[in-house]
């Protein structure tokens, strides 16, 4: 539905966004994972109009955006990392607030403010006021807001950080959902373990695309292996053997009573370390994360 | 288990806010020397149950032992077994990071000779040049270091940490979780909340916490095979939801 190319971007001497290139498929999830300053927030603010790329163009449905922004404005919802909500107005307030401001009509707008209502689990609380919702409510009503205008393209911005788990899982299902309806969804995180269920993951850091894959495609394209190991003995002393083995230091670590580690050549870890038991698992999204970010 | 006393204990503890009950009655025990990992939803009373642990917070009802010292009765003496990082603690963000150990070292009454071997202890941990940079310009993940740093100077046998990886990158999260496990090494007792629940796989025994109520408590393994459950994140879910939501 949206394709980047060769986006660019610097403030001053920071690439905030350095040569990305990547395809936001229709009715699909696509998650943009990375820590602070992998230009997640940027990338989607170039996308909506409210920064000026540098260079690279932006396809909406195959056709060049250029300067016009209303072209993608007009059929996306955002949600800014920094929403904005009325704290002193009730949740059904807020929501028709955005709703007047999105020129949604009368009758439209009453229907869909029900639905959204009953299906984040918020209609107990419609007349609280949105200062006094946990943080997870908040979330939910922000992103109620921005669904009352029906959009086809959803762009969320980091909409789970600093949320509790329970309120995470739960946002997530409601995402989910919106793409069971075929509406398209882009969204940036820094949990990895929540990236790992998108369709498309996108592994950025400093402005630049790690790897762009699906969980299965990073999986098959990752160039080492992870075991998870039992030591013989203490775990603690095989570590401290691991930290002062080369060949080994700095890819092992610490998992409850065992050791995941990753080999990376053909050396296997399980002649370096002494165990009982040694079990080679699906490295994780996490672990890819920080294998590539290493190289990098 | 032998006739000791666990590390901490509490027992029916309650917290009321005016007519809101923030912990309603909540009982676990934490043995010496392990790893409890602390979850449950915001709200659920976790920070709550933390500061009465540690004496900062007024206890409504109920008992907290430290090594078998009533918080209530041997505050000073229970207080200086624990070591504790709240979920709002911060560095100075314009000094640099030795500047910080200075400063916390002095308001914990360290004498200066001890000043001096805590900044060399974690010069063995961190490059100079981070350690004269100001706070605010060091990364998360090393920051997060020196605040715990800073908070366990004193050396205390029990260290709760409120929420220390919430904020933290990928990598400086297993950094982090690696140093917690030589505290563990060290026969520290260590009690963390987390809003990441991966991280219970790292702990020994985790506690969940809702709406004020302990709903449950375990090893992790044990818990999911005992309860049949695929993981962790379906374990909390299930649990929360088995409770009644609100
Ligand atoms: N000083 C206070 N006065 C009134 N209510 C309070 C006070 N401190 C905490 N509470 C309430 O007690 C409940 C438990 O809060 P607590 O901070 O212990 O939860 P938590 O599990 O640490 O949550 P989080 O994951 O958000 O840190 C919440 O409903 C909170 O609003
Ligand atoms: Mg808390």
């Amino acid at each position: 539905m949206v394709r980047f190319q060769e986006i660019s971007k610097a403030f001053g001497a920071i690439r905030a966004v350095d040569r990305v290139s990547l395809e936001i498929a229709p009715a699909a999830i696509t998650i943009l994972a990375g820590a602070d300053g992998a230009g997640k927030s940027t990338l989607f603010k170039m996308l909506v109009g409210l920064v000026k790329k540098d260079s690279g163009a932006i396809l909406l449905n195959g056709a060049d955006v250029g300067d016009d922004y209303s072209r993608v404005t007009s059929v996306c919802g955002y949600m800014p990392e920094k929403f904005s909500l009325y704290s002193d107005l009730s949740v059904e307030e807020n929501m028709d607030f955005f709703a007047a401001v999105q020129q949604v009509p009368e009758q439209r707008r009453r229907e869909l403010k029900q639905r959204l209502l009953e299906r984040t689990g918020m209609e107990p609380f419609r007349g609280r006021r949105a200062g006094a919702l946990s943080g997870g409510m908040k979330q939910k009503l922000a992103l109620s807001t921005i669904l009352l205008s029906s959009p086809q393209l959803i762009i969320l911005d980091e909409p789970t950080t600093g949320v509790d788990p329970l309120s995470r899982i739960e946002f997530f299902a409601i995402i989910e959902e919106l793409k069971r309806e075929g509406r398209t969804i882009v969204m940036s995180t820094p949990y990895l373990d929540e990236a790992e269920k998108g369709d498309h993951i996108v592994l950025m850091r400093k402005g630049r695309v790690l790897r762009q894959d699906s969980i299965a495609g990073l999986r098959r394209a990752f160039p080492a292996r992870m075991f998870r190991i039992l030591p013989r003995g203490n775990v603690f002393a095989a570590m401290q053997g691991i930290a002062a083995d080369p060949e080994l230091a700095g890819r092992a670590y610490l998992r409850g009573k065992f050791i995941r580690c990753l080999q990376e050549g053909r050396e296997n870890p399980g002649a370096r370390i002494p165990h009982l038991e040694m079990v080679e698992e699906q490295p994780t999204l996490e672990d890819m994360y920080i294998y590539y970010e290493r190289q990098a | 288990m032998s006739g000791a006393a666990p590390a901490i204990e509490v027992r029916d503890l309650r917290k009321d806010f005016g007519r809101f009950q923030a912990v309603k009655g909540v009982s676990f025990d934490v043995a010496g020397g392990e790893i409890v990992g602390f979850l449950g939803p915001n709200g659920a009373g976790k920070t709550t149950t933390i500061k009465m642990i540690t004496g900062l917070l007024k206890i409504t009802s109920g008992t907290v032992r430290v090594e078998g010292l009533d918080i209530r009765e041997h505050p000073a003496a229970a207080r200086r077994k624990m070591g504790y990082m709240s979920q709002k603690f911060s560095l100075y963000p314009l000094l640099t990071a030795l500047e910080n150990i200075d400063f916390f070292a002095g308001i914990s009454g360290l004498a200066p000779g001890e000043r001096r071997r805590h900044a060399a202890r974690i010069r063995q941990d961190l490059p100079e040049a981070v350690l004269r940079q100001k706070v605010q310009d060091i990364p998360p993940g090393i920051r997060q270091k020196v605040a715990m740093f800073v908070c366990l100077m004193p050396d205390p046998g029990i260290i709760l940490l409120d929420e220390p990886t919430s904020g933290v990158d990928p990598e400086a999260r297993r950094l982090f979780w690696n140093d917690i496990y030589g505290l563990k090494t060290q026969g520290k007792t260590l009690l963390v909340s987390t809003h990441n629940l991966d991280e219970a796989e790292y702990c020994d025994r985790i506690l969940i916490l809702h709406n004020g109520e302990l709903i449950a408590a375990g090893e992790p393994d044990e818990l999911l095979r005992r309860q049949g459950k695929a993981d962790i994140e379906e374990l909390f879910k299930d649990a929360i939801h088995d409770h009644g939501q609100n």
